[in-house]
């Protein structure tokens, strides 16, 4: 508890950021990530996958997956903690840790009117509640909020969002004698109109007489600056336009304007006095180019200054975390692990889980949460380190992910520690250390719904054993039951049944049978299908079972909306033949949180 | 309420805070609060704003009423169109009423006061939380947000933390029964398994020293407890010989006998001492008793004689199964104000309010039944009188004069109809024919603030003044009513009773008391009246073809007078409407056929722009209507329709025929002539079902990918 608080204090001095101060936070992001060597991250979404959605043991790396995906697409981050750090250990007895925290607040507010980036989103009610509970201030969440498009929505976007551009001069085929008409015709156009300009700017006129001298010119001003503008109707006149500008003074700066289509409407001409205002101008524009496309990206320059950082990023819960940043902050999520991997490998180079790296340390193994594996290590190892955070906030707003990404940040301080994990592989007494890119890519998915706060270890049993899927048996159709009852009325159902098998319920209407050898499993599914009488007893019980390739169809098919049971009969019922296909085995990690080697899924 | 919350609207500043809305009443405010006080009920006031609400109601003529909801549509698809058919609108509705929360109830009784002859209002504003503890089912507790919406109710100020922190929470008719059931089972079982109980519980072994240590203590501290109760039965606690022990169990009385509390253990040193209790000590009870903030208060009770162990337990069973009957109760929350609206049978008033009216039923009454007709039938017992001023507001010739050309929301209603109420500065404006107050008689002013429009209990408020002058346009003289005569049975009102639109482009008007739909003569259709045997419903087309692309190609093949209409739905989705019934099968046959055939003449046949990808997908109106019904939430239609086609096992297994009858009819096809041999082309190519999940090609996610990585590298250079 005492970790707890002490986080909870130093929190108060991350810096909130909402969309009002949000330019000038990033610049200070930037420094400070380039100057750190990690980040840590965390996330406060708007709730979590409950009941048989959420990881079970039974999943494969793939369904994990696509239990991670279903999460990332239906909640909302709506808090971001972000933390470069870097440990200053000029003595080898402490060290300093330097923390640089940002909270970002985020709404996906549609502010381009595109129906982007989020339609709709879902929430948990007893998420919100205990949120409201610490503290959260959700109204200025939800006023304030940075909003953002990920890659592909922007991209999208700009096919239909137009702004006034600069474009370059291409060199241009020969010309017609149609277009020289039209290059000329441009040119004393211009000419006549900037003689009008230099004109008058030597008498000073009555505004009216500017006024209507404006309208008959055809002449506007761009800020304070004369402008004409000259219309178009196809991007063969944009080039002509901008050559005849380009050939009569370098004070003039031409500004394709698009219609709603993006294609060109016309060319403004803007009137500079000289080579000084010019460049005023030019930067100017560039200004407020800059000032739209963080309108576009929003919180997703955050994320693309992480990613080009290249920096180790830290992370708990990393295949939901990155799942959603995924999902909200570069292109949805495609349909499997193996795609999914590449593209975020081509993001960030180097995703650390925190609780792999606790996993290293034996005794460690068996904390459930960062909080249990830091007070473990309080007590059980002396890593004096200090906390500096140089940077202080009045803002005392404290949340849960801001809490969290400053325990992340002292676990891994302490573990690498512990780990002899340096940035650079050398320590600064020329010992050879590890490097931080060899815990680099491997999740554990998170099996627990919720984190609960206590900081206890468990006192299960801690066997962690390979099983084949083959030998997995989903079975459902009792009603409400314990495992002790159901196992005893098993037993005298079926032969295959008196054989040693786990049993483990998985939601309220469904369990998982484990058997220790896949032919009792297939036996049993066999006997099962073809409807054998020595199962009359089981199938008038109402008793249904179901091999593991029908659990990996409705996590593929996406049949979330229902009990594991109803889903399970829906696909079972539908495709009982081909149930025996067998097509593929993996291995799931039974009795344990299980842990997904992502870079197996990048060989192939 | 439904349109107006549609559009995005802009009128106040988001800088604006919450404070500033509370302190000032300025009716420049986005239409203006007018100084209006409403009553602000949360958790915290809800049982003292309930008696007073109890009061009020039952002298009221009429009750208005409004919700805020956190979203409308869940998907661009599901909102609802002109041309659906009754049915299908209704699932459309009933999906948002199920997804989406309700934020805000406003309740606002109108009394007559016949002496000042003016009405007297007293607006309500209750916060709303779906939260219940009560209720472990996980899937209750979710629900969506449109992004759009929470925004809009930003840009009103709403108060999130409020709702959040302090929102009442609540209980269906229906969850209140099935908790109080499950209760009773559980009671029951309780006492029916008693006597064996606690043998049956199964032993902690004991694992570590720690355990054995704290066990063998626990054993020694409660035999000195229990000795020095049977040694002298005087027990006060300060008997000399427990001065020895520092940490002496404290003795307390628990239904009048001698008890020790459990404070800070944890639950393992619990079950040991249960398990010391249950073995040493026959005449020690272990009493787990419930406090009301929901905290457990553990307790060893020392009883005389095992008769009088068996008298304790049921006295604590039966003071649990009290305290868990009060919990459910309690839980109930501001379900109470629809029962209180509801006992008192008064009319209740609304302003386009359909789909608040589903929501009250899913929220607060049961899960909503699958046809309109029981929907009707169901609320009506609930509430029998319902009035909907948008109705009210195209009854009458005189007012839709008044309010032509101008929107019909209800703020608009407002300002028009009650112009001394919108903005009391200008007198400029006629007097409205009818007087209302409103009374904040309460000393306490801390829990009214000023109302503001789009707070539920201001807009209820709002909806009540414009049904007054509604009501003296229809010639209801609110002078000659009696205290007692019921509002709902005036013979000028009667008939516009318990007619509602179900939303505003149906065009057609809800009976609800009888559960019928007809057309309202005053609608102006935007598109002829749809034969729904002659639709077919296409999606999964390419995105870059426009419904005018889908025409011509149609036409093309089926001739030019073939089509009456294409109907949008999204970008990759459309209801095509021909005029002759058999051409929706002819067309069916044609796309069967043509799926299966991979040559050159189908890629020149003119419906190849529509089938082009290869993930064009057709099926009848009534496939559209199980779409709309389906309880799957995909963003786009397409995505929704492969998923709710992938799970339906008919759909299945027409497939698998569907491929096989494409082949023989692949020759006739290819002449021309449309084959009659196959029946029906519901289904859809197999086998390609996993894809078109994502609305972005692998392309365009590479391509972004691309660009990211340009960038990177580009930053890389400059650094």
């Amino acid at each position: 508890m005492a970790a707890a608080t002490r986080a909870a204090a130093t929190a108060a001095g991350a810096r909130q950021v909402t969309r009002r101060n949000f330019a000038e936070a990033l610049r200070d992001l930037a420094a400070h990530v380039e100057a750190c060597d990690y980040v840590a991250i965390a996330a406060q979404k708007t709730g979590a996958p409950t009941g048989w959605r959420r990881a079970l043991p039974v999943d494969t790396p793939e369904t994990a997956y696509l239990k991670a995906k279903l999460a990332a697409e239906s909640f909302q981050p709506l808090h971001f903690a972000v933390c470069p750090f870097r440990i200053d250990d000029a003595a080898p007895s402490s060290s300093t840790l330097v923390a640089y925290p940002y909270n970002f607040h985020l709404f996906p507010r549609d502010e381009l009117q595109l129906g982007m980036p989020s339609y709709s989103f879902s929430c948990q009610s007893s998420y919100l509640s205990s949120m409201a509970h610490r503290g959260f201030d959700f109204n200025m969440c939800i006023y304030d909020g940075i909003s953002y498009l990920s890659r592909v929505q922007e991209s999208l976007a700009r096919q239909n969002i137009f702004i006034p551009h600069i474009r370059q001069l291409s060199p241009s085929p020969s010309t017609s004698i149609a277009d020289s008409v039209f290059v000329s015709r441009i040119k004393s156009g211009i000419d006549y109109w900037q003689k009008g300009l230099k004109k008058t700017s030597k008498k000073a006129d009555g505004s009216l007489v500017s006024t209507l001298r404006e309208l008959i010119l055809g002449g506007e001003t761009y800020g304070s600056r004369p402008n004409i503008r000259i219309d178009v109707c196809s991007d063969r006149q944009v080039q002509l336009v901008l050559e005849a500008v380009n050939h009569i003074s370098d004070d003039l700066v031409p500004l394709v304007v698009p219609d709603k289509a993006g294609a060109a409407r016309s060319v403004r001409v803007i009137f500079t006095s000289s080579m000084e205002d010019k460049n005023h101008l030019l930067m100017d524009i560039k200004r407020s180019e800059d000032e739209h496309n963080l309108k576009f990206r929003g919180f997703r320059e955050v994320i693309d200054l992480l990613s080009t950082s290249q920096k180790p990023i830290i992370s708990y819960s990393c295949l939901n975390d990155f799942t959603m940043i995924h999902s909200k902050f570069v292109a949805p999520l495609p349909p499997n692990l193996h795609e999914f991997m590449c593209s975020l490998r081509m993001v960030f180079s180097n995703i650390i889980d925190i609780s792999h790296m606790w996993r290293e340390i034996g005794p460690l193994r068996k904390a459930k949460n960062i909080q249990a594996a830091l007070s473990y290590i309080q007590r059980q190892y002396f890593v004096p380190m200090d906390v500096e955070v140089p940077q202080q906030d009045g803002n005392n707003s404290v949340t849960k992910s801001g809490e969290n990404v400053l325990r992340i940040m002292k676990l891994f301080a302490k573990l690498s520690n512990l780990l002899k994990i340096s940035p650079n592989g050398q320590s600064h007494y020329g010992e050879k250390c590890h490097t931080v890119e060899e815990y680099s890519y491997i999740f554990y998915p998170d099996c627990k719904a919720e984190e609960s706060e206590d900081a206890k270890c468990s006192n299960e049993s801690e066997t962690t054993r390979p099983v084949r899927t083959d030998n997995v048996v989903f079975l459902w159709g009792f009603r409400e039951t314990s495992v002790k009852e159901l196992r005893s009325r098993l037993a005298s159902l079926h032969h295959a049944f008196s054989k040693d098998f786990e049993l483990k319920l998985l939601d309220k209407s469904c369990s998982a049978l484990i058997f220790n050898s896949s032919d009792t499993a297939i036996e049993l599914l066999r006997a099962i299908n073809s409807q054998s009488p020595s199962l009359n007893n089981f199938f008038s019980e109402g008793l249904k079972a179901a091999g593991f390739d029908v659990y990996r169809k409705i996590c593929r098919l996406g049949l979330w909306d229902s009990d594991l049971a109803e889903a399970l009969e829906c696909v079972s019922s539908e495709s009982s033949t081909t149930m025996l296909s067998g097509n593929g085995t993996d291995e799931i990690y039974w009795n344990t949180s299980l842990m997904l080697d992502l870079n197996e899924y990048l060989e192939c | 309420m439904q349109s107006s919350r549609r559009i995005l609207l802009r009128l106040r500043a988001p800088t604006e805070t919450l404070l500033s809305r509370m302190l000032s009443s300025s009716p420049s405010y986005g239409g203006g609060g007018g100084g209006v006080a409403v009553k602000q009920v949360t958790r915290g006031n809800l049982a003292d704003a309930l008696e007073e609400l109890r009061a009020r109601v039952r002298d009221a003529a009429f009750v208005g009423i409004d919700l805020e909801m956190s979203g409308v549509t869940s998907a661009p698809w599901r909102d609802t169109f002109e041309f659906d058919r009754a049915d299908v609108r209704y699932l459309k509705l009933r999906d948002s009423a199920e997804r989406f929360a309700a934020l805000q109830l406003g309740v606002c009784p109108f009394r007559w006061d016949p002496a000042k002859s003016s009405f007297v209002a007293h607006p309500h504003n209750f916060f709303i939380f779906p939260h219940n503890e009560l209720l472990n089912d996980c899937s209750s507790h979710e629900f969506l947000c449109q992004t759009t919406s929470i925004d809009f109710l930003a840009n009103y100020q709403f108060d999130f933390n409020t709702c959040f922190r302090e929102g009442i929470y609540y209980l269906s008719r229906t969850q209140e029964e099935e908790a109080l059931q499950k209760l009773y089972k559980l009671h029951h079982n309780d006492i029916s398994a008693y006597p064996n109980t606690c043998e049956e519980e199964e032993d902690t072994p004991l694992k570590s020293a720690a355990d054995i240590l704290f066990t063998e203590r626990m054993k020694i501290k409660f035999n000195e407890w229990r000795n020095s109760i049977v040694g002298n039965q005087r027990v006060d606690g300060h008997g000399s010989e427990n001065i020895k022990f520092a940490d002496q169990f404290q003795t307390v009385f628990f239904k009048m006998r001698p008890a020790v509390m459990l404070d800070g253990f944890t639950s393992h040193q619990l079950n040991l001492i249960r398990q010391v209790l249950r073995k040493r000590f026959r005449d020690l009870v272990y009493v787990c008793t419930f406090c009301e903030d929901g905290l457990s208060e553990k307790r060893v009770v020392y009883t005389d004689t095992n008769d009088d162990k068996i008298l304790l337990m049921k006295d604590v069973r039966e003071d649990l199964l009290k305290s868990r009957e009060a919990r459910v109760k309690s839980a109930v929350g501001i379900r109470h104000v629809i029962d209180l609206l509801a006992s008192e049978r008064k009319l209740i008033v609304g302003h386009s309010c359909f789909l608040d009216i589903l929501q009250v039923h899913s929220k607060f009454v049961g899960p909503l039944p699958s046809s309109m007709e029981e929907f009707a039938l169901s609320i009506n017992k609930v509430f029998p009188h319902i009035a909907d001023t948008r109705h009210l507001l195209s009854v009458n010739e005189a007012i839709q004069y008044r309010m032509r050309k101008k929107s019909k929301s209800l703020s608009s209603a407002f300002s028009l109809l009650c112009p001394e109420l919108h903005a009391p500065d200008e007198k400029s404006f006629t007097l409205s024919p009818v007087k209302i107050e409103v009374e904040s008689d309460e000393t306490v002013l801390s829990c009214f603030t000023s109302g503001a429009k789009h707070e539920a209990g201001y807009d209820a408020f709002m909806t009540g003044c414009v049904f007054v002058q509604l009501c003296d346009y229809l010639g209801i003289k609110f002078e000659h009513l009696s205290p007692l005569e019921n509002l709902a049975t005036n013979i000028n009102l009667k008939k516009h009773i318990n007619l509602l639109a179900p939303c505003w482009n149906s065009g057609t008007v809800v009976d609800l008391s009888t559960g019928t739909e007809r057309p309202h003569p005053g609608y102006k259709r935007r598109y002829p009246v749809t034969v729904y045997d002659n639709v077919v419903l296409i999606w999964g087309f390419q995105s870059k073809v426009r419904p005018k692309d889908i025409k011509d190609c149609i036409c093309k093949v089926f001739g030019p007078a073939s089509l009456t209409s294409v109907f949008p739905i999204d970008s990759t989705s459309v209801l095509v409407q021909f005029s002759k019934r058999e051409s929706v099968d002819d067309f069916m046959d044609l796309k069967a056929t043509l799926d299966c055939t991979d040559s050159a003449i189908s890629a020149l046949h003119p419906l190849s722009t529509i089938l082009e990808g290869g993930q064009t997908r057709a099926a009848k109106y009534d496939t559209y209507r199980d779409i709309c019904g389906s309880s799957v939430s995909k963003f786009s239609f397409a995505d929704q329709a492969e998923a709710v086609c992938s799970t339906s096992n008919a759909e299945f297994k027409s497939k698998e025929s569907n491929a096989a009858d494409g082949y023989g009819a692949y020759e006739s096809a290819l002449d021309g002539t449309v084959p009659s041999t196959v029946e029906q082309a519901e289904g859809t190519k197999s086998g390609s079902k996993n894809q078109g999940e994502n609305d972005f090609s692998l392309q365009d996610i590479l391509d972004a990918l691309q660009d990211g990585k340009e960038l990177s590298g580009k930053r890389m250079r400059n650094a």
